[in-house]
């Protein structure tokens, strides 16, 4: 188990240096001069001088990765030129809504889902199970933003249950915090909450047919134990994985909701960023979602190792 | 005879000497003794607003957000009152030689800054110096001005090379103002540079920024009021609540539904659309503003298509102007007018009503006549727009079938605000943009005739008749020469003018002491009623 | 010869398949919507009628019409050509390239391990997020939609061709054209791929799903094909300003893009039934 885990953590290096080579990359597939889209055509010369010195824009390729290579680790995104103020601050002043929104989307998706899809599987092919997994198969097909949309129409403006946008950090208000996060996270996570109900389902379903299963029935333990503890346990491992995946959808998908809901998180701050050509920021958001991404995987990797030790990589 | 209570007799005839008193004496304080609403002091104002602003930094930018924000932190010397003239705001007074050539303004004493420091004739010669190296009507004043220096710790001294008619008028505008700011900021940011630190002497101060969350201002306890009671943008000035906090809703559906559930106090620039469902609403009321801007498209004059007079004539002559602005209004014929002088109605000193103009034409064959003139071979005009100003783009696309069915090919580039205001610098990048035209509080203003401004006019009748209105103190000449240049516009068009369109805001009932006739948002001398 | 895998009755297993059968007949419905749209729109989509903006959905204008007074249901066929080009686009160029890809990184051990990391690391980013920095970087487009969506889907598909390639290659059929001294290329051709052909059907329809829903995304956001381009994800965006006045104008293409989704969903459950019962989601 050891060896595999450090073999886990080792994939890990080529990884992200791929991650941080794409990242890189992004600002040469402009076309014309990045600095003087930047800057605007009123910058100075030693404006863009130093602008261009700033991005490693003005020595040959492999160099300039080099350097940002050694930039990246050292903390240093860069410079936002719009807001002021490096990067890192950015994308720390913004983490936390978009943090909050994802756990409180995947918590929705797996509140839904998981149940949902156990159910599913219980009472194969009665109506839950048919009603549940027509349910799933749209929420999948149904937009998440035009889902959102609907539900503020519905929701906020209609029936004035819940606010129309916006967001309460749970540090000053928690109550507020809860209200404003109700719609988004809702809206994020059902789509999500679908995949995961279809692969409850599956899993459970082949954890049911097993022999150990069977023998627990024949030996008189009753449907509620079987599928509360013995399947259950059993069926987590790939519903874990699965959670990974969600994850890497639900960042992306954030972004859209906190547009809908006016969240000032990541998703707005890499919106504004590319409308208004601030590349530094737009690579900086996509390095760190897509590092978390990388990292997520890792702990859930490692998880699915700990929940079941019959799996071996030796 | 009346009741008796404990043997005191209640009667107003034994107290009439009395009472006659206090009624007389409120009256004359202008209180209507039966509805004198008390103002409470506290309390946080939410606004929404349609965006971060690029900048606090009010020398540096004419965007109005800023504008907007920087009025309740900075202050000039002077600044309008309500018949849009110029009074004195943190001046004194002042006075102006025989010659008219030298103006000497005296400060007004023990007027604090937010950081603590009193304002003084060095703050105010370092501030304005730099305004009038940055700003659209610095530059326009500062063009006239000989000489500017402090005389003594609380006057200062502009000698002009020339006889002005705009000085006080430069020094009141409130857009891309000459606000003071502290020596030491106004010398550390070069002008063309965004300062990043904001100290004002207005009745609010900068608390907190947080970039596309909020932007907080408090009240600043050591503001001293003018005495005088609050005349448009000037006299008294109060902050009665605690915080002012800005929020940015980008989302103009969200931030109208924001308002309507008191998420808001108050929602600024919000689409016409939503007029008649505020109207319903019980817990607050829409406030129109007629003379909000006018609907302009901005001719790059320097390179591209648009150097053809011809081809400008042409697109003059083409557009049916009545059902853009319709449009753009929500369908509501209230909210927009047609007129054709180059300053609104508002400003009824220079506003102008001549006839025979070639404006709203709607003659396509002349138009097409004019494009076969010009030489036009159907190239694409680079006609830039936002979304961000749902007008801008409205009119744009609109604008673009009316042109395209006469013939023209335009190339319609939507970007966001701020791309756009760096992109119209660029003469390469453009052959037209949209944008609104705000107040003019004096034709030497007009910034689309200027040779440096966007679409860089250069046509040398029209430069030399806004450099003598410049010049020229009487009154009735001056606007004898502004129709004549309104005239000589329609027949060169620099840009085209659309019509008037309205603005339109939202404001909770609890929200008071709002003054709506204002063409711009202001929070001060206003409360909130819990 | 030994039996490939797929059996050769799969097409009456197709034919019998309710998902695929209910799926196709969607699709074929909105392929054929979007291709005639010329013909069947009742009006020219891009035509700005002012003076018929935020009408309800009436005789004249079936879906109703949105704030320039342009016609909803003109506009919706119309935008499912550019939802059906950026979707059968991306579908494509991601089969090519992840086919080749795939293959090389199957056949090749040396290059099969920096190549996987390669695609592990283009993964790592969220799809809507690299398509919104690609598209930063190129400009709106539909062109640029294609190009940032393909980049971000290519990995997947690359990675699925490989582990079939991996799975197929040990077989015994294989081995021996090996030993008989048949070229490479000509065994991935013959044997390796048509056995990749059910994985990867399967595969692109939902990837085709994927890349239409993502171009409305970025429609919505503003970073799409320009705003005036008739596009599901832009006639959604124009409609939330007027949700409440309008609700048709958001309503239409949002269930246009339901049920698109749906088809091409539907499909690729019913294909993974069919043609990889391993993979099968009961």
């Amino acid at each position: 188990m050891t060896a595999y885990l450090i073999r886990r953590l080792l994939t890990l290096v080529p990884v992200l240096a791929v991650v941080v080579t794409v990242v890189f990359l992004l600002i040469h597939l402009i076309p014309g001069d990045p600095v003087s889209v930047m800057l605007g055509p009123d910058a100075t010369e030693a404006q863009a001088k130093a602008t261009r010195q700033a991005l490693g824009l003005d020595s040959p390729l492999h160099e300039q990765l080099l350097k940002f290579y050694a930039r990246v680790l050292r903390g240093d995104l860069g410079q936002s030129y719009f807001l002021d103020r490096p990067v890192v601050t950015a994308l720390l002043e913004r983490a936390e809504p978009t943090l909050v929104l994802t756990f409180s989307a995947l918590l929705v998706a797996v509140a839904i889902g998981v149940p949902s899809g156990i159910i599913a599987a219980a009472y194969q092919g009665s109506l839950w199970d048919r009603a549940l997994m027509l349910l799933s198969l749209l929420g999948v097909c149904v937009p998440g933003f035009w889902l959102s949309l609907n539900f503020i129409y519905l929701f906020a403006v209609r029936l004035g249950w819940l606010p129309v946008a916006g967001y309460a950090s749970i540090f000053t208000d928690p109550l507020a915090a809860l209200r404003y996060m109700v719609l988004p996270a809702v809206s994020l996570g059902f789509s999500q909450s679908a995949l995961i109900a279809r692969i409850s389902r599956s899993c459970m379903l082949e954890v049911l047919q097993q022999d150990y299963i069977r023998t627990a029935r024949a030996k008189g333990v009753s449907q509620g134990s079987v599928i509360g503890i013995h399947a259950f346990r059993n069926a987590l491992v790939p519903v874990v994985t699965v959670i990974g995946i969600t994850m890497a959808i639900l960042i992306g998908g954030a972004v859209v909701t906190e547009i809908v809901f006016n969240i000032p998180g990541l998703g707005r701050l890499i919106i504004s960023a590319v409308l208004r050509r601030d590349y530094p920021v737009v690579q900086g958001v996509i390095l760190v979602t897509a590092t978390a991404y990388v990292l997520i995987n890792l702990v859930v990797d490692v998880l699915y190792v700990f929940i079941d030790p019959r799996i071996r990589y030796g | 005879m009346g009741a008796t209570i404990g043997g005191w007799r209640p009667s107003l005839k034994a107290h009439r000497p009395a009472a006659l008193l206090v009624l007389t004496s409120l009256v004359l304080l202008g209180l209507n003794p039966l509805t004198v609403e008390a103002q409470k002091k506290g309390g946080t104002l939410r606004v929404g607003i349609l965006g971060e602003p690029p900048s606090l930094d009010v020398h540096w930018t004419t965007a109005t957000i800023t504008e907007t924000l920087g009025n309740h932190i900075y202050e000039g010397l002077y600044t309008l009152d309500a018949t849009n003239r110029p009074i004195p705001m943190l001046a004194e007074s002042h006075a102006v030689s025989k010659d008219g050539l030298v103006y000497t303004f005296k400060l007004r004493q023990g007027v604090k800054f937010h950081n603590g420091k009193e304002m003084t004739s060095d703050d105010v010669v370092a501030s304005l110096a730099r305004w009038g190296k940055q700003s659209v009507y610095g530059k326009a004043l500062f063009a006239q001005v000989a000489d500017w220096k402090a005389l003594d710790k609380y006057t200062v001294e502009m000698k002009l090379k020339e006889k002005s008619a705009i000085v006080l008028i430069s020094l009141a505008v409130p857009n891309n103002f000459g606000a003071i700011y502290p020596k030491e900021i106004a010398e550390k940011f070069a002008p063309e540079v965004k300062a990043t630190e904001f100290v004002g002497t207005g009745p609010f101060k900068l608390a907190e920024w947080k970039p596309d969350q909020y932007i907080r201002m408090v009240r600043f306890d050591e503001y001293k009021p003018r005495s005088e009671k609050p005349n448009g943008f000037g006299g008294g000035k109060t902050a009665y609540v605690d915080e002012v906090r800005w929020q940015p809703v980008p989302e103009v559906a969200t931030r109208v539904a924001q308002v309507e559930t008191g998420e808001l106090d108050f929602a600024d620039d919000l689409n016409l659309d939503a007029y008649d469902r505020l109207k319903k609403n019980p817990n607050l009321r829409p406030i129109v503003v007629i003379g909000n801007g006018w609907l302009i498209a901005v001719l790059n004059k320097k390179e591209g298509l648009m150097t053809s007079q011809k081809l400008r004539q042409a697109w003059q002559a083409a557009i049916d102007i009545e059902p853009i602005m319709k449009n753009v209004a929500g369908g509501h014929t209230e909210f927009y007018r047609m007129d054709s002088s180059l300053i609104m109605t508002e400003i009824a000193a220079w506003h102008t009503k001549l006839s025979g103009l070639p404006w709203n034409e709607r003659n396509r064959d002349k138009a097409k006549r004019l494009m076969q003139e010009a030489g036009y071979k159907r190239e694409p005009v680079r006609f830039m727009t936002t979304q961000e100003y749902k007008w801008m783009y409205d009119f744009a696309l609109l604008t673009k079938q009316q042109l395209e069915d006469v013939g023209f090919v335009i190339d319609l580039q939507v970007v966001d605000w701020a791309t756009l205001v760096k992109r119209r610098n660029n003469s390469k990048e453009y052959d037209a943009f949209t944008t609104g035209i705000g107040a003019i509080y004096d034709p030497a203003h007009v910034n689309f005739l200027s040779a440096s401004w966007p679409g860089w006019t250069t046509d040398e009748d029209i430069l030399k008749l806004q450099a003598d209105m410049a010049r020229e103190t009487d009154p009735k000449k001056r606007m004898a020469m502004w129709e004549q240049q309104t005239r000589q516009v329609y027949e060169k068009v620099p840009m085209i003018r659309y019509g008037d369109l309205a603005a339109l805001r939202a404001i909770r009932n609890a929200t008071k002491g709002y003054d709506e006739k204002m063409q711009r948002v202001r929070f001060v001398n206003v409360w909130v009623e819990k | 010869m030994a039996e490939a895998p797929v059996r050769p009755s799969w097409r009456r297993r197709a034919a019998r398949n309710r998902n695929i059968v209910l799926g196709s007949a969607i699709l074929a419905i909105v392929i054929f919507a979007a291709l005639l749209a010329g013909v069947i729109s009742t009006h020219d989509p891009r035509r700005l009628n002012p003076t018929q903006r935020l009408k309800a959905p009436s005789a004249a204008n079936l879906l109703g019409t949105d704030e320039f007074g342009r016609d909803v249901f003109s506009l919706v066929l119309h935008g499912a050509q550019v939802s059906l080009l950026v979707g059968a686009t991306t579908m494509i160029l991601t089969s090519l390239w992840g086919i080749v890809i795939g293959l090389i990184a199957g056949y090749y051990r040396r290059v099969d391990l920096p190549l996987m990391r390669v695609m592990d690391g283009l993964m790592a980013f969220p799809a809507i997020l690299l398509a919104i920095a690609l598209m930063a970087a190129r400009g709106p487009g539909v062109g640029n939609v294609i190009f940032a969506l393909s980049v971000v889907y290519t990995p997947r598909t690359a990675m699925l061709i490989r582990s079939t390639v991996l799975s197929l290659r040990e077989l015994d059929y294989v081995q021996a054209a090996r030993a008989l001294g048949r070229q490479d290329l000509g065994i991935a051709f013959r044997h390796i791929l048509p056995n990749c052909v059910g994985p990867l059907l399967v595969q692109s329809s939902f990837i085709f799903a994927y890349a239409i829903l993502a171009e409305a995304i970025l429609g919505f956001l503003g970073v799409g094909v320009p705003p005036y381009v008739p596009s599901w994800g832009n006639v959604i965006a124009s409609g939330k300003n007027v949700i409440r006045e309008a609700f048709w104008v958001s309503l239409f293409p949002g269930l246009a893009l339901t049920i698109s989704g749906l088809s091409l969903n539907l499909l690729g459950d019913g294909l993974r039934d069919v043609l990889d019962p391993r993979l099968r989601v009961q």
